[in-house]
């Protein structure tokens, strides 16, 4: 894989931080657009309202020009503020009276009634004597017209306040689901990594195993791995099977080979013999290569394991041509394990130290789970004892580098430890090879 | 020793049974269950039987002689390992159990032991006054001199020997030293019965008229 992959957290994440902003923009403009309609709405009301309030407070105004036009208080029509204004034009066009922040000028040229944007102001135009916009009856000074206006400027503060309040309202309410949703995100990835670690745990040929789900969701990949699983386990079983079977299948043979060598060993003229013995110690050799595969595949079964005395194990072991002691200072002497395989492990081992030239080998129990064996064989140098050792814990049976190959008496020593629960150490020595072979986990042989 | 080697690989059969002959034994060599039948009732000092045969199992085939009061020390050879494989194979009346693969020199010294065990204890070295006769190193000693004897002779005695106290007759010797199919000359047993007694004094080897030989218990 090239970089680091996607992850479904940031990229939910990033997909709602974009709907979100999306969604509340949609959100805000619909509401700034309907806001703004209602305040006009309710602002061009509110002229119309005020128009009519005007219109019965001017009946006695006079139909003189309005140059300058009395103070208002003094006809009774009401005081604008900044942002409201009033004319009162003749039928003719001409401005009969407005109020102090109108212009002297009528907003327009030929009297009209309705709604209207003259520069900067929003006009309602009403004529007198008309039916009032709100639906009353004729109004006095008929003929005349009477505007009300309003400043765009006090239009667009009252939008803008409204926009402004709607666009905070929705981005905030965005921001809160937008932090809500995450955290949901969140939480419900979290049992799935939860699953993740569990399934790593998990026999890797056990379906039966495998962590149950925790979501409906993780039920399809559940049920997909432990038909997986379940194939492997088959498979596994089934070249298990048959790579014991060969194992087994190839005793007799070798028996045969064996028997057949030996007779012509003793039938063959004496220059002959010497041939005949090599034949055979390859053929002894092949044997432990077949014992030690067959102990490989059986250190993955099941153990059956028991107290056994060291010595009485060992003494069944073949040991041509090596000496081999028991610690005679050992008061117990028996070790907990599966006499099949240790015998297995042992007798790859001390194959080993003789085939590496070692004469003489020493057993000592570390505890009732651990044994030491010492050879006083050449040994090997640090730098392989290590790549060795990095071998067996990296379970390189075929490791690339020459140097880091334990052969497969180590190796089935050391898969014999891991049944048990253990391993298999390569103490550092000053002389000799070693071997820690552990066969429980560590804490249980603490001494 | 008369032996029944009971083993269907050609090459193993043949390799045994030539190395045990070479040791001094007669070999009865059946590949199947079925070829044993022409074995029944023949006097066998040692059984050697594989577990898996084409016809059928070793170890049930043993069983049934055992049920039937057959006591002949048997040596179970099989390539099945596992500690319960070799505690069913104890069980069902094996002697000793072998896993092959296995050198033919291990097979021999096994066989000693059981037939040992099965006559007169575990020791090898049996003595009469003093005659002594080591069953292991097939050697015979009177005053401690060495007594050279054939094959023959030694297959006679041998015979004889595992059977001390009990009268062997002339033509079970004759089956036990000789096997199954030898063809020999009538007196043969009583040349080679004659030849022991000159070697290692008459009094070994007694005559029970009408019945065969004995040698008495050690």
């Amino acid at each position: 894989m090239n970089g680091p992959l996607p992850s479904i957290r940031s990229r939910l994440g990033g997909a709602l931080l974009l709907w979100s902003l999306l969604g509340s923009t949609a959100i805000a403009v619909a509401v700034t657009l309907a806001a703004r309609h209602e305040v006009d709405e309710l602002l061009d009301e509110t002229l119309g309202s005020a128009a009519v309030a005007l219109a019965a407070l001017l009946p006695a105004v006079t139909d003189a020009p309005a140059v300058a036009p009395p103070p208002l208080a003094a006809v009774g029509a009401p005081a604008d503020g900044p942002g409201f204004a009033w004319q009162l034009v003749a039928d003719d066009g001409r401005l009969l009276l407005r109020s102090a922040a109108a212009p002297d000028r009528p907003w327009r040229a030929t009297p009209q009634a309705g709604f209207a944007v003259v520069g900067t102001w929003r006009v309602l135009g009403v004529t007198l004597g008309a039916p009032d916009p709100a639906g009353g009856g004729a109004s006095a000074g008929a003929g005349r017209t009477l505007y009300v206006a309003q400043t765009l400027v006090e239009r667009s503060e009252a939008r803008a306040e409204v926009t402004l309040a709607a666009l905070l309202g929705t981005f905030a309410v965005a921001l809160l689901g937008l932090l809500a949703l995450r955290g949901a995100v969140r939480s419900e990835l979290e049992p799935l990594q939860t699953w993740s670690a569990r399934l790593a745990t998990s026999e890797p040929e056990n379906a039966a195993s495998l962590a149950p789900p925790t979501r409906a969701e993780l039920v399809p990949m559940h049920r997909a791995l432990s038909a997986l699983t379940l194939r492997l386990e088959q498979r596994v079983a089934r070249e298990r099977a048959w790579s014991a079977h060969a194992a087994h299948a190839l005793r007799t043979p070798l028996a045969g080979i064996d028997a057949q060598l030996a007779v012509a060993g003793r039938e063959a003229p004496p220059e002959l013999r010497p041939r005949l013995e090599r034949a055979r110690a390859a053929a002894a050799r092949l044997r432990s290569v077949v014992d030690a595969l067959i102990g490989l595949f059986r250190s993955e079964g099941e153990l059956q394991r028991g107290r056994h005395e060291l010595a009485a194990l060992v003494q069944r072991l073949p040991v041509a041509g090596l000496e081999v002691e028991v610690d005679p200072d050992d008061s117990d002497g028996t070790i907990e394990a599966d006499a099949d395989l240790l015998s297995a492990a042992l007798a790859n081992l001390l194959d080993n130290a003789t085939r590496h030239g070692a004469r003489r080998v020493r057993l000592r129990r570390l505890g009732p789970h651990r044994l030491r064996i010492d050879d006083d064989g050449p040994g090997v140098d640090p730098a392989r004892r290590e790549a060795m050792q990095r071998a067996l814990d990296e379970q390189e049976l075929d490791a690339p580098h020459e140097q880091a190959r334990t052969g497969l008496g180590l190796m089935l020593a050391d898969r014999v430890a891991r049944a048990h629960g253990g391993r298999v150490v390569l103490p550092v020595v000053t002389a000799g090879f070693a071997v820690d072979l552990q066969l429980a986990p560590e804490r249980a042989d603490a001494i | 020793m008369r032996l029944l080697l009971l083993e269907d690989d050609e090459i193993l059969g043949e390799g045994l049974r030539d190395w045990l002959r070479a040791e001094g034994h007669v070999v009865d060599w059946c590949r199947t269950l079925g070829a044993t039948e022409a074995q029944r009732g023949e006097p066998h000092d040692a059984l050697v039987v594989d577990w898996n045969l084409p016809d059928g199992s070793g170890l049930d085939w043993l069983r049934a002689r055992r049920r039937r009061g057959d006591t002949t020390p048997a040596v179970i050879i099989t390539a099945r390992d596992r500690l319960d494989e070799r505690v069913l194979g104890l069980d069902s009346g094996g002697d000793d159990y072998l896993v092959k693969p296995f050198a033919p020199e291990e097979l021999a010294a096994r066989l000693r032991a059981v037939t040992r065990r099965a006559a007169a204890g575990s020791a090898s070295r049996l003595r009469w006054g003093d005659l002594e006769i080591d069953l292991a190193a097939h050697a015979a000693t009177v005053g401690g001199r060495a007594v050279e004897l054939t094959a023959r002779e030694w297959a006679v005695l041998e015979a004889l020997v595992l059977r001390a106290g009990r009268v062997v007759g002339k033509p079970d010797l004759e089956k036990l030293v000789l096997g199954f199919e030898a063809e020999l000359a009538s007196n043969a047993i009583e040349v080679h019965v004659s030849a022991l007694r000159r070697k290692l004094g008459r009094a070994l080897i007694e005559t029970v008229r009408g019945l065969g030989y004995r040698v008495p218990a050690p």
